[in-house]
């Protein structure tokens, strides 16, 4: 008897032009994660991570969107994909935009921490919840994967 | 009786004329909109001849300028409509967002000098940022001794986050007033206790209840010790 086919990837796309779509994609992101059996403490996470990647596209990216991609065949036990994606510039230094307190050019001035109304700490705390994270960047924009595994 | 034309003689030219008045009357009606009226002027017999061709025609064009105008009565209601549905989606999209601002960091003064801070959902950096802004601005605006943060409703929070939290407590001592933290959760405690944060200074407490009595039984003693020298006084 044929394998039965792998159930497809269930995918969601949400917008991303103004804060307010940041707070619809966090909170369905994490609706979605607890649906697919994520737990509690991992979908909060997730929703963190989305919350953080949406934010970047409206401070920075010109227009975009967050992909949910709810996948039962990444990793041993099915996982989350994230994909953020936007027409901005790219990061012009990833390793430094990742480090806390920095942005792409280098740490924040702590004066302007409350006018840029973030602290440089947003794709450090990507870093730390993903399990995986990549990074691509093309003529047309960029975009940020992140995986948390089941 | 015989069939009137307009080549009938003086009789016949002053039907035409009483015809044409009407015509003429008719497309009055229908130059100020009235169709209904011009409509039932021009509901006569039908007659035979070439002048009845240029009433019928006249009817005609009446008839289809009656349709475009409902049409077009019809299209603007319903652009006005939507235009309306509009402006109601806009005010709700409005209102919603002032009240999800509001929400994101609801400072309520709970007691005289007392702020209380509840933290729900999702913090990010962000968030954060904007808390600390907030309680800080808020606790020189009322003048509070006394801030409670209370971050029971929050599940996961960035080591970074959390440890801007803290700093937001020691902020606070700054400013000369006391920082309560309520209901951190094990896993918050555990991120705390990671990143090695200095926690000296910053008092904690099981729950929003807890940190109410607190603040409670603190302002009853300090009452007692400004009352002693008092009484005393009065003893000497």
């Amino acid at each position: 008897m044929a394998e039965p086919d792998a159930p497809r990837p269930v995918e969601r796309k949400f917008p991303v032009r103004a804060m307010g779509d940041v707070l619809i994609v966090r909170k369905r992101a994490q609706e979605l994660a607890i649906q697919f059996g994520l737990g509690g403490r991992r979908a909060t996470e997730l929703a963190i991570a989305v919350s953080e990647l949406a934010t970047n596209i409206v401070k920075y990216g010109i227009q975009g969107e967050v992909v949910v991609i709810l996948d039962s065949e990444a990793g041993a036990r099915g996982g989350i994909r994230v994909v953020a994606r936007d027409e901005g510039p790219p990061i012009r230094n990833l390793e430094v935009a990742l480090q806390d307190g920095c942005d792409d050019t280098g740490p924040i001035d702590p004066t302007l921490v409350l006018r840029r109304g973030g602290l440089g700490t947003g794709l450090g705390a990507v870093l730390r919840f993903a399990d995986l994270f990549e990074y691509q960047q093309g003529e047309t924009g960029k975009a940020i994967t992140v995986t948390f595994f089941r | 009786m015989p069939k009137k034309t307009p080549q009938d003689g003086p009789e016949g030219v002053e039907f035409t004329r009483n015809r044409l008045e009407v015509l003429i009357q008719a497309l009055a009606y229908a130059a100020i909109d009235d169709f209904d009226y011009c409509m039932s002027l021009m509901r006569g017999d039908a007659e035979g001849d070439s002048f009845a061709r240029l009433e019928m025609e006249f009817t005609d064009f009446l008839g289809k300028l009656v349709g475009a105008k409902t049409a077009l009565n019809e299209a603007l209601v319903r652009a006005e409509e939507s235009n309306r549905e509009l402006e109601a989606k806009l005010e709700t999209i409005e209102r919603q967002q002032a009240a999800i601002r509001e929400l994101s960091t609801p400072i309520i003064e709970v007691w005289a000098g007392v702020l209380c801070l509840p933290v729900v959902g999702i913090v990010d950096s962000q968030r954060s940022a904007e808390m600390t802004e907030t309680l800080l601005e808020t606790i020189v605006a009322k003048q509070a001794r006394t801030a409670i943060v209370d971050i029971t409703g929050i599940e996961a929070m960035d080591t970074k986050t959390a440890d801007h939290f803290i700093k937001m407590a020691k902020a606070v001592r700054l400013l000369g007033a006391d920082c309560i933290l309520s209901g951190i959760n094990p896993s918050i405690a555990q991120t705390l206790t990671h990143i090695g944060v200095d926690l000296t200074g910053i008092r904690t407490l099981r729950n929003l209840r807890d940190a109410l009595q607190f603040f409670l039984r603190e302002q009853a003693a300090s009452h007692l010790v400004k009352l002693q020298p008092l009484v005393e006084s009065a003893q000497a």
